[in-house]
């Protein structure tokens, strides 16, 4: 019998062969070396060449697929409210479609209008759009302005509302909960309740919260789908908070109400991910590769699974975050973080970006990347700050990994 | 109540809008542009999807754009995206000489692409490039540059608040990237425990072999010593050069698992030589994978640098020296030690379990994420 020493597919190199063997390897231990070395070549695309270009297409062939939405217009909006229907309008098509080119075409638009002119609905709006570009300051000063300025109520709540999830994602417990409160006095009902419970199931008491959130909705009579789907994507959170099956059933409720909510879709994806539902991650992912959350989440289910299609979806997002990086963008902080961790394999890089990451957004995902990059990169310092800061708060959760130790 | 009726679509939209507010990611707007310095080269690609903003690609309004329309109104595309592109030298414009043009792939589908002959007045080389495609429509679109000469390759991002970019070549940068890699290279070497416990491992049996063989002791340690170090040099940088060149890329949790078990079996091997007394052989072999782990470390700080061959040769001098520090250091009191009889009989065993003991563990840590 010779002991074959299989470089591919093998775990570990010498496991392979009985330990009587080992002194026939005494020459081979270079070639061990060199055979290692021409395993898997790949180039990465920040220094490859790039593409070559094609000359011969057929006339036929669809190349490319516009968005169903009409191109934007050249002229800038005569009144305010036209321009705000246009930029509430490019902020939802970048939320349904993840696309951050719409943002663009609103900051534009912003920058072509007069600042002294910016009423409060478009304050809002800036607000919101700068939030989506983790301009966190500027979407405070905003809202602030907004808050003390304006007599319209409808503007007012709009704005409370926004500030009270900025503070939230963030992890300013103490300033969210004191929104939740302001916007319960303005507005009472589902979605003050459901901004309250979401601060309150964050800082030690997700029990409390989700039963009085749930019996608040089963009692409600709101007939806005709105304030009912707002208090159910909450319920969902904290029932995930809470390590309960029910998380889904949440969240599966308001995305047959609302498909395009790629934070629900994600969320309810990563619930999945988690519980080794691999098929279900699959599905729900289905056609959104083009947006990172979804599509790293895909990878993973793909990458544990053994999926035929894993590494045509890894090589892609490998590009896709190389390009990014070559941008230098932060907005793909959490998922690039994830892909190193849970796709890569490379937990110190992951730790890393998982912390700049954690820095500008504090959701419990947010936070459960950042433990699970530092357990696996063992960086104890990091465990003991995160514990200390959970601690300070009392949140505790069920999809971190083991804390306690 | 009709009041907060009418006002319920617009709460539905930003109501969600918070709640998914930092969520959103996909790739962004980019044009790519590459510029090649030695052939006076220069190509652009820009996405179908953001030139269907400039020039009416689809023109049946289908949503749908096909070859046949893109070749329609090449015309306009190439005089669009020429337009929002400008080269300049001291001597004035430079002229863009159309030498290909087509149809190009990135990681989000397909751009329009052309490459150019850059012709300059008086025969000067390009000083500046300007770029300005697609700013008036989209403030988060990119132009992301990448220079080729060959000293290597530069990366720039070119934005609305910097759309011009300087392409005289910088004079003093590269003796910076080289000290600032030199003292990456040192730092890692020694904060990088398991390269430390490797070359221990390699250079213990050497210092045992002091008392045992009598007169020109010193002198033959020195030598084998040389030899077993200059192996390991030899073999990591190998790979070291080839990984950071891009020729050869490792799974990198492949490579840590690797470097672990070589600690173990190098351990294992100065108690039982199943892999030979020749400790240089070993030192050479699994130099080889030791040197993609200090790529995988050197590929991180890298990102973004344009004289990868300088970052290199720093990075590279920087483990030598780190490590012929810690051999001036170290060995002579290994050797110092050897003389003692408990040092040999049980210091030296405690020491080479402790070491397969860590290293076994590490392996396994590592193994898990492959």
């Amino acid at each position: 019998m010779t002991c074959s020493v299989n470089t591919k597919g093998s775990r570990t190199l010498l496991d392979l062969c009985p330990a009587t063997f080992l002194p026939a390897l005494r020459g081979r231990a270079f070639w061990i070396g060199l055979g290692l070395a021409g395993l898997l070549l790949s180039p990465d695309p920040l220094q490859a060449a790039p593409s070559p270009i094609q000359s011969d297409f057929a006339d036929d062939a669809v190349v490319a697929t516009l968005p169903d939405t009409p191109p934007i217009p050249e002229q800038l909006p005569t009144t305010s409210t036209d321009l705000a229907d246009r930029v509430q309008n490019l902020i939802s098509q970048a939320r349904s479609t993840g696309d951050p080119r719409y943002l663009g075409y609103a900051e534009r638009l912003f920058q072509r209008w007069p600042e002294s002119s910016l009423n409060d609905r478009l304050l809002v709006l800036r607000a919101t759009l700068s939030q989506s570009l983790h301009r966190f300051e500027q979407a405070r000063e905003d809202l602030t302005v907004v808050l003390e300025r304006s007599r319209n109520r409808q503007h007012r709540i709009q704005a409370r509302l926004t500030l009270a999830n900025l503070e939230t994602v963030r992890g300013r417990y103490a300033e969210a909960q004191h929104h939740c409160y302001q916007l319960a006095l303005d507005y009472p009902g589902l979605i003050a309740e459901s901004c309250s419970a979401q601060v309150a199931a964050r800082t030690g008491d997700p029990e409390a919260a989700y039963r009085a959130l749930e019996t608040r909705l089963a009692n409600s009579d709101a007939k806005r789908p709105t304030a009912r789907l707002w208090a159910e994507g909450t319920l969902g959170d904290i029932a995930a908070q809470l390590g309960r099956e029910a998380a889904a059933r949440h969240w599966r409720d308001v995305l047959s109400a609302s498909p395009s909510d790629l934070y629900i879709r994600a969320q309810l994806a990563d619930w999945h991910l988690q519980r080794g539902h691999y098929r279900e991650v699959v599905a729900l992912t289905e056609s959104y590769e083009q947006v990172d959350s979804l599509a790293v989440i895909r990878a993973i289910a793909m990458h544990r699974s053994q999926h035929p299609e894993q590494d045509a979806l890894t090589q892609q997002l490998r590009e896709r975050f190389s390009e990014a990086r070559w941008r230098g963008a932060l907005l793909h902080q959490r998922d690039y973080a994830r892909f190193l961790l849970d796709v890569e394999g490379r937990p110190e890089q992951a730790l890393e970006h998982a912390w700049d990451n954690w820095q500008s957004q504090r959701e419990p995902l947010d936070t459960r990347l950042l433990l699970r990059s530092a357990q696996a990169a063992g960086n104890r310092d990091t465990l003991a700050f995160l514990r200390q800061w959970l601690e300070q708060y009392g949140q505790t959760d069920a999809r971190y990994p083991e804390v306690a130790s | 109540m009709t009041g907060l009726r009418l006002w319920a679509p617009w709460l539905l939209l930003l109501a969600f809008l918070s709640q998914s507010g930092t969520a959103l990611a996909h790739k962004a707007s980019d044009s790519f542009i590459y510029l090649d310095s030695d052939a006076g080269e220069l190509r652009i690609d820009v996405a179908l999807r953001d030139l269907a903003l400039l020039v009416p690609l689809d023109q049946n309004q289908d949503r749908q754009i096909t070859g046949r329309e893109v070749r329609n109104q090449r015309p306009i595309i190439t005089r669009t995206v020429e337009n929002g592109l400008e080269l300049s030298a001291e001597s004035g414009v430079c002229r863009l000489q159309g030498l290909e043009w087509g149809l190009s792939r990135h990681s989000d589908g397909r751009y329009a692409a052309a490459r150019y002959r850059i012709v300059c007045p008086d025969g000067d080389d390009p000083g500046q490039l300007q770029y300005s495609l697609l700013f008036d429509q989209d403030s988060l679109h990119r132009g992301l540059v990448r220079i080729t000469s060959d000293s290597g390759s530069t990366l720039a991002v070119l934005s609305p608040d910097r759309n011009t970019l300087p392409l005289t070549s910088g004079s003093s940068r590269p003796l910076e990237t080289f000290a600032a890699f030199l003292v990456e290279g040192v730092v890692h070497l020694l904060i990088g425990l398991d390269h430390i416990l490797f070359l221990l491992v390699l250079v213990l049996p050497v210092s045992l072999m002091a008392p045992e063989t009598g007169s020109d002791t010193i002198r033959s340690s020195i030598v084998r010593l040389a030899g077993i170090v200059t192996a390991f040099t030899v073999a990591h940088s190998i790979t070291l050069a080839l990984a950071a060149l891009n020729l050869v890329t490792l799974p990198i949790a492949w490579v840590e698992t690797v470097i672990a078990l070589s600690i173990a079996v190098a351990a294992v091997n100065v108690i039982w030589p199943v892999l030979g007394r020749k400790t240089w052989k070993l030192a050479f072999a699994f130099g080889l994978i030791h040197g993609f782990g200090f790529a995988s470390v050197l590929g991180d700080l890298t990102s973004g640098v344009s004289d990868m061959a300088v970052a290199l040769a720093g990075f590279n001098l920087g483990v030598e020296l780190g490590q012929l520090g810690l051999l001036v250091l170290g060995f002579p009191v290994l050797c110092l030690f050897s003389r003692w009889r408990l040092y040999q009989r049980a210091i030296v065993p405690a020491i080479l379990l402790a070491v397969v003991g860590t290293s076994l563990v590490w392996a396994a840590e590592r193994a898990a994420f492959i």
